[in-house]
């Protein structure tokens, strides 16, 4: 970026707000996934005429322009693979309104989504649809990659929290999409197509978003199994047999080894867990919900099993998954823990068969991988676990993730259930979505013309994940 | 720039997931709020450095001076990442390769000349006990106060014992100085009236830094001394008909994990106890640790000053604490705001309660 550039960004939101110097840009070029790219200068808007002035500012001169939230995803989806400017949108943290007579809560982008539900708490509602990063994801970062949690089986991914939103195109127009109201019909519901857009098609700078009553009772069981099989069995027969439930988690084998190793937290050393919840405002109906799941992990040979209502037992319950991502990174020196094909979903009949074949493929191909997740809502999680600085470990770890996806299509899968697709995700969602890449590609054109929105992701990613851009360890050939 | 220091910690920033927990609580980040300013971007640029991606500037090392080590990062950490103490490796490289403030400079040479971070003599309040106690610099210059906590401990039976100290170095190791603070520790070690036994230490920055960088000595908080010897104690201790809230040291609450202990003294001798939004192992610091207050003192004024506004937002009269580098810099804060609470040490609260 030129001197005079930079000079016309500080014009626009404060030279205060504009940083280009290196250490900054390498801050910035990096995110919670393996890959790395510099940008050219960082903005920090605080209004959407600043987000407009600096879209009016690129769009001419063909500059990317890549939003950024936390920069907590997974997928490489905030690097800036072809440099340019990161706009850094959460200085646009302002809760705008809270509107309990029409259940809707006006926020700006940078808002975080834990900020927005202590500032809800008081009024007895909260925004549901909770992703474990939600201590830091913002809300535009949320929408943005259609993210979602534990309960999403029951309150939905944040597309089902989305009532509207305004968006600044990439010729600086800002537009308003969707409505207050909880239903509409009204032509093209172009709102939806933001939701999961990873920055591509424009800037999301205000979100309408939808609230529901905080449940008075939750209540939490705990059920062991010998067989990953039976853990499944007990999956799908919960799923299909019209229990309301608010949580259903499945911890494989090394996902128990890990927490137990790091915290000796004494679980016990069985193939599976899983962790299942209802909630609810009368304590009879949550109490329906959990005996039954109760019984059915029963019938399926589950065994060990707990319930509690208590805040403070659940909390004791739920702390080896709460505590598994730490775990995961301290699994073997040396090895360190990648969002490397992590996040798919399944239908529930193939939980346990996905869970099996990820050790499988794990083990031919010398990396280290887990499963866990949100079986209620039909997301695996696994994790590549695998030392980084070899490069015979990501030739490993590329069949590896090759060989997933190819199961996951093979049982009417897909490739992400909630951490989207950027960079790394790219290649499998191509081959899943193979008959609707032009279609995308000529919508992206439609709305983005020059090409400037986060360009290089989704169907424009390159095809090799390892390749794509600069790693953000050191590999180092073998035997140096 | 040779990164001698920084290299040993590769491991642990290629473990490093990324994910910007710690930008959640880190007081400087809410403050500056770029992500060079959080954890996560430090040791980012700490990595850079390593790779050398990243040459050293000032820059650079401003932006890696501006950190508390209040290990708010660490609470809330993904991967169990010891982010100090990759500060203070990456601190010693800038160091060697002559990034080190005038004002880093003069505090050192005060150690150096004096064995105390005021650069002058000061002595402890004379008490010929048996069981040694370590005040540390802050406490030893402030004679009256340090020997009302001192009388605390006597009225709990203690024979107290004070020495001429030297200081423990803990500046020379956050600012990177590694051959000072050797030469530091030899100094201190000497001061010692006796190396194998059991001293009592009265500030809470010294103690949570000589466990770790001293394996050998045996340090005890006054607080685990208090609180051990409180259940037998005879004498007078009145309530007091103030409202309190209290601020944890993060060297308390993070660093040692002691949270309900002051809580249940405070508890005993306050007539109410107020907590602030923050309070227990996620506090927000106060900006006085990590060498800040001399790396940039307008920042830690600016952290505290954020600190005392929550303070005064839960109506106490009294912000308490038991850091005497707290203290200080929640005073001055509470000055600059127009001296709307008290900020008292909760030994002075405790030595009142028993007077
Ligand atoms: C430890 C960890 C756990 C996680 N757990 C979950 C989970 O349980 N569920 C889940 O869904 N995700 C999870 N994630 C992934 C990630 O946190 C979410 O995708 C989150 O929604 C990203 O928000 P962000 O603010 O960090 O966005 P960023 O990473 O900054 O951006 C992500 C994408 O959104 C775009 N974007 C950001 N803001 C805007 C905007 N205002 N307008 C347009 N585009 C925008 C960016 O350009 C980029 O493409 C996890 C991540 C980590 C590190
Ligand atoms: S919380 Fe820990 S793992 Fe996550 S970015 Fe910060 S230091 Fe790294
Ligand atoms: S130690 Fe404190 S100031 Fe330093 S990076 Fe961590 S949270 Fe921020």
């Amino acid at each position: 970026m030129g001197l005079v550039g930079v000079q016309r960004l500080k014009e626009i939101v404060g030279a205060e707000n504009v940083k280009d110097n290196k250490a900054d840009l390498y801050v910035y070029g990096s995110d919670s996934s393996v890959h790395q790219a510099m940008p050219w200068v960082v903005v920090r808007p605080h209004t959407i005429e600043e987000v407009q002035n600096v879209m009016r500012y690129a769009n001419p001169r063909l500059i990317p322009v890549i939003a950024r939230g936390a920069g907590s995803g997974m997928s490489g989806q905030a690097v800036p693979i072809k440099g340019g400017i990161i706009m850094d949108l959460k200085k646009m943290n302002k809760i705008l309104e809270i509107n309990l007579e029409d259940t809707f809560v006006r926020v700006e982008p940078g808002v975080v989504d834990d900020d927005l539900n202590r500032a809800l708490k008081p009024h007895n509602v909260f925004y549901p649809p909770a992703p474990a990063s939600s201590r830091i994801a913002t809300i535009g970062g949320e929408i943005a990659n259609n993210a979602s949690g534990v309960r999403s089986v029951k309150y939905g991914a944040v597309r089902d929290s989305v009532l509207g939103m305004k968006v600044v195109m990439a010729n600086g127009d800002l537009i308003h999409l969707g409505a207050k109201t909880r239903v509409e019909a009204t032509g093209y519901q172009i709102d939806r197509l933001m939701v999961g857009s990873e920055g591509t098609l424009g800037i999301i700078v205000e979100a309408t978003l939808k609230f529901v009553p905080i449940p008075k009772f939750r209540c939490l069981g705990i059920a062991k199994f010998n067989e990953l099989e039976e853990a499944g069995n007990a999956i799908s027969e919960i799923m299909s047999s019209g229990i309301i439930l608010s949580m259903l988690e499945l911890m494989d084998n090394i996902a128990i080894k890990a927490v137990n190793q790091a915290l000796d937290l004494g679980l016990p050393d069985v193939e599976a867990i899983l962790m299942f919840e209802a909630d609810g405002m009368a304590k009879e109906g949550v109490d329906i919900e959990v005996k039954r799941m109760m019984e059915i992990c029963k019938k399926h040979k589950g065994f060990g099993l707990e319930l509690s209502y208590d805040a403070k037992e659940r909390t004791r319950i739920f702390s080896g998954r709460k505590k598994l991502f730490p775990s995961l990174s301290r699994y073997k020196e040396g090895y360190v823990c990648t969002s490397l094909a992590d996040d798919m979903a399944v239908p529930y009949s193939k939980m346990a068969d996905m869970a099996k074949k990820i050790h499988e493929i794990a083990k031919r191909n010398n990396v280290i991988m887990t499963a866990y997740g949100h079986c209620g809502s039909g997301c695996m999680h696994t994790k590549i676990l695998m030392d980084p600085i070899k490069k015979t470990q990501w030739e490993d770890a590329k069949r590896a993730v090759f060989e997933i996806y190819n199961f996951v299509r093979s049982v009417g899968g897909t490739t992400s259930a909630e951490h989207g697709i950027g960079i790394s995700k790219a290649p499998a969602f191509k081959r899943e979505k193979h008959e609707s890449l032009e279609l995308m590609r000529a919508l992206k054109k439609a709305l983005d013309p020059n090409n400037i929105l986060n360009p290089g992701k989704l169907m424009d990613a390159p095809d090799d994940w390892v390749t794509a851009t600069k790693l953000r360890y050191t590999v180092k050939l073998e035997g140096k | 720039m040779k990164a001698k220091y920084i290299k040993d910690w590769e491991n642990e920033l290629n473990i490093c997931i990324r994910c910007a927990y710690c930008f959640e609580g880190c007081p400087v980040f809410k403050e500056l709020g770029w992500e060079i300013d959080g954890a996560r971007g430090k040791l980012i640029v700490a990595y850079g450095l390593l790779t050398g991606e990243l040459e050293p500037s000032e820059y650079i090392a401003e932006k890696l001076f501006q950190c508390t080590f209040c290990r708010d990062c660490v609470e809330r950490c993904s991967a169990d990442i010891s982010v100090p103490d990759i500060m203070g490796a990456v601190r010693a490289d800038l160091f060697e390769a002559g990034y080190s403030s005038d004002s880093h400079k003069e505090l050192l040479k005060k150690i150096e000349k004096s064995g105390n971070i005021f650069g002058k003599e000061i002595k402890p309040p004379v008490f010929e006990g048996d069981k040694a106690v370590l005040l540390g610099c802050r406490l030893v210059e402030r004679k009256e106060d340090s020997e009302k906590y001192l009388i605390i401990l006597e009225k709990l039976g203690v024979k107290t014992k004070t020495f001429n100290e030297s200081c423990c170095g803990m500046p020379f190791a956050v600012l990177g100085d590694k051959k000072g603070f050797s030469n530091q520790q030899d100094k201190f070690r000497e001061t010692l009236p006796d190396k194998n036994e059991e001293f009592i230490c009265a500030c809470t920055t010294c103690v949570f830094f000589i466990r770790a960088k001293y394996p050998d000595l045996k340090a005890k908080y006054i607080i685990d001394e208090i609180v051990e010897r409180l259940p037998d104690y005879k004498g007078k201790l009145k309530k007091l008909n103030i409202k309190v809230t209290y601020h944890d040291p993060c060297n308390v609450a993070r660093g040692m994990g002691m949270v309900d202990e002051p809580r249940d003294i405070l508890k005993r001798i306050c007539s109410e106890l107020v907590e602030m939004p923050t309070y227990g192992k996620q506090a927000e610091c106060c900006g006085g640790g990590g060498g800040l207050l001399v790396s940039d003192d307008k920042l830690a004024e600016k952290l505290a000053e954020n600190r005392v506004v929550q303070a005064i937002e839960t109506g106490a009269e009294v912000l308490t604490t038991l850091c005497p580098t707290c203290e200080f810099n929640l005073k001055n804060a509470v000055e600059k705001l127009g001296g709307k609470i008290e900020v008292k040490n909760l030994l002075d609260l405790l030595y009142e309660s028993m007077m």
